[in-house]
């Protein structure tokens, strides 16, 4: 489960927490005092759910969910009783960290949770000789067990959904490797022995005698067939991208181009987790563009910036060489194999000559939206 | 007049070979076939003068063969003939003992002259390159590589047997150990 649904879950709690302390304070016999607890209490939700809604990086700010506990555990102080109306909404504060947290963590927050309202119910006062009694020992018990409960089993659950992400991305990686094998040996064993023994008669018969010129020609395209189609079975061989960090990856490829060569790349900016398959082909593109601009445009500099933002993925290359030839090299087919990488993707690809005819662009806008394959 | 052989798995190659060898006055087919199987076969039947061998066949390994053929008496040429013929394969089959190694993508001439060649006994595989050749021995242990040294000068291998002092069947046990790691993996046929 992503976040943002988490974040669903926390806003359910927190309103849930909220409308629950205006009745309950009712039948507690509102006062003055009460009144504005109830206020604070409706206007905090609705001022935490609001600025975390709209700053959802924040939703996993370790501190403010610290800060969220004490405000809620704070109000309960300040109602004056351990049976705090506020209790419930104070259990909210535990949905984002549960969730956020690894399994260990979790349960830490959660025992840290049950320790200060432990301190706060002191602080309020217990009245051991009531506690006594079976239904009031039970109840104080059930207070300070809920918490650690909730924690577990949301972060129980969130680390089960963790991993059932982790494997699906695994199966779907091992699916298109393999997939891409079985197209790699079919090419291998059928078309292109075919092609082999096409050309191969073919040449026999130009070899023989005075050829006519489509013969010849005809010869010398299915030497081209050839190698393309060693051009793709390379490309089929070389093993995916492995979903790790795209900009790691791109910074990789980089520093072998580097290699050897007096070209400065720099990679700026991250993808850090992206559906396997769009980070495979933004990899594909990013690696050909910068391929491109070292061994066909002689750039002296190249840029890769990268840019995760509003569920769209950005790769910007450009370089200060060339530009774009005005004629297509024989047998280059490395911008429309681009182009077709950016079509699976339904991403939009831009590869321009900058403005003043030094260097190249290549813009990548692709959605991150997994059903994109088709 | 050659007599050939050719052994490839795909069909579209043999019928392709066997078309253009027919067209040639002085290679004759005498035979295809598709497996180690047909290779046996067939070698006894037919009596080639060359075998043009395809480098992988289905479950087999076209330089083990090429070793295996090769240690018969008086064996016949062997041309391996693969989809990817690079250096690396070269110094393989040179230690596997074929006589030279071809490209699939050599037009029809280049193969007539190749099997012409290696039916002559001329050599037809190039010298190594010294950077080629240290890239073979690193992929062999220490004790192996004087091994490597003399099978790449084609030297026969009662003499590398000599050489070593060891039996004949031990030292042909050895030069399989070396084509098993100087093999050249290809994914899929070839």
């Amino acid at each position: 489960m992503p976040p943002s649904r988490w974040f669903g879950l926390f806003l359910i709690t927190r309103a849930t927490g909220a409308l629950v302390v205006p009745p309950l304070l009712l039948v507690d016999h509102l006062d003055g005092n009460e009144f504005v607890l109830a206020g604070v209490a409706l206007g905090y939700s609705a001022a935490s759910a609001g600025v975390l809604a709209r700053w959802p990086a924040l939703q996993q700010s370790r501190s403010l969910w610290v800060a969220d506990c004490a405000v809620l555990l704070s109000l309960v102080l300040a109602y004056g009783e351990w049976r705090s109306p506020f209790y419930l909404l104070a259990l909210s504060s535990l949905v984002l960290p549960a969730t956020g947290l690894s399994l260990r963590g979790a349960v830490a927050f959660g025992g840290g949770f049950v320790a200060a309202y432990l301190g706060v119910a002191l602080l309020v006062g217990v009245d051991w000789a009531s506690i006594s009694t079976t239904a009031r020992m039970q109840s104080f018990g059930a207070l300070l067990l809920v918490p650690l409960v909730v924690t577990v089993a949301l972060a129980f659950a969130s680390d089960l959904l963790r991993r059932l992400e982790r494997e699906r991305q695994v199966a779907e990686r091992l699916a298109l490797e393999a997939e891409r094998q079985r197209i790699a040996w079919e090419l291998h064993d059928s078309a292109k022995q075919r092609i082999h023994a096409a050309h191969l008669l073919l040449s026999a018969v130009a070899d023989a005698g005075p050829a006519s010129r489509s013969l010849e020609l005809a010869v010398e395209e299915l030497r081209a067939a050839i190698e393309d189609m060693d051009t793709s079975l390379r490309d089929l061989r070389e093993p995916l991208f492995d979903g790790g960090s795209l900009g790691a990856a791109l910074r990789q490829w980089a520093e072998r181009l580097q290699a050897g060569s007096d070209v400065r790349i720099e990679v700026v900016g991250d993808a850090p987790t992206l559906p396997a398959f769009t980070a495979a082909q933004a990899y594909r593109i990013g690696r050909e563009a910068l391929t491109n601009a070292v061994r066909h445009a002689s750039a002296s500099h190249a840029e890769v910036v990268l840019d995760v933002s509003g569920e769209r993925l950005s790769l910007l290359v450009s370089d200060d060489g060339e530009g774009l030839p005005a004629e297509v090299r024989a047998g280059a087919n490395g911008l429309a194999s681009m182009q077709h990488r950016a079509e699976a993707l339904g991403a939009e690809l831009d590869v321009v000559t900058r403005p003043g005819g030094r260097g190249t662009i290549v813009a990548l806008d692709a959605p991150l939206v997994e059903a994109a394959h088709v | 007049m050659t007599r050939v052989l050719v052994v490839d798995d795909h069909e579209a190659m043999r019928r392709g070979l066997e078309t253009v060898l027919a067209a040639t006055p002085d290679l004759i087919p005498v035979g295809t076939g598709s497996s180690e199987g047909d290779l046996w076969h067939l070698l006894k039947r037919v009596a080639p003068d060359v075998v043009v061998l395809d480098y992988h066949l289905p479950g087999q390994d076209g330089l083990m063969l090429c070793h295996r053929i090769k240690s018969l008496t008086l064996p016949p040429a062997v041309l391996i003939y693969s989809a990817y013929a690079d250096e690396s394969l070269e110094i393989a089959a040179t230690v596997a003992g074929a006589d030279g190694v071809l490209n699939k993508s050599a037009p029809a001439n280049d193969l007539f002259a190749a099997i012409r060649s290696v039916a002559a006994s001329e050599p037809t595989l190039r010298r190594p390159t010294p950077s080629a050749l240290t890239a073979a021995a690193e992929k062999l242990d220490a004790e192996e590589r004087p091994l490597l040294g003399m099978l790449i000068q084609r030297t026969p291998v009662p003499e590398v047997a000599d050489a070593l002092g060891l039996p004949l069947d031990e030292a042909a046990d050895r030069i399989r150990a070396v084509i098993g790691r100087l093999r050249v993996r290809v994914p899929a046929g070839s």
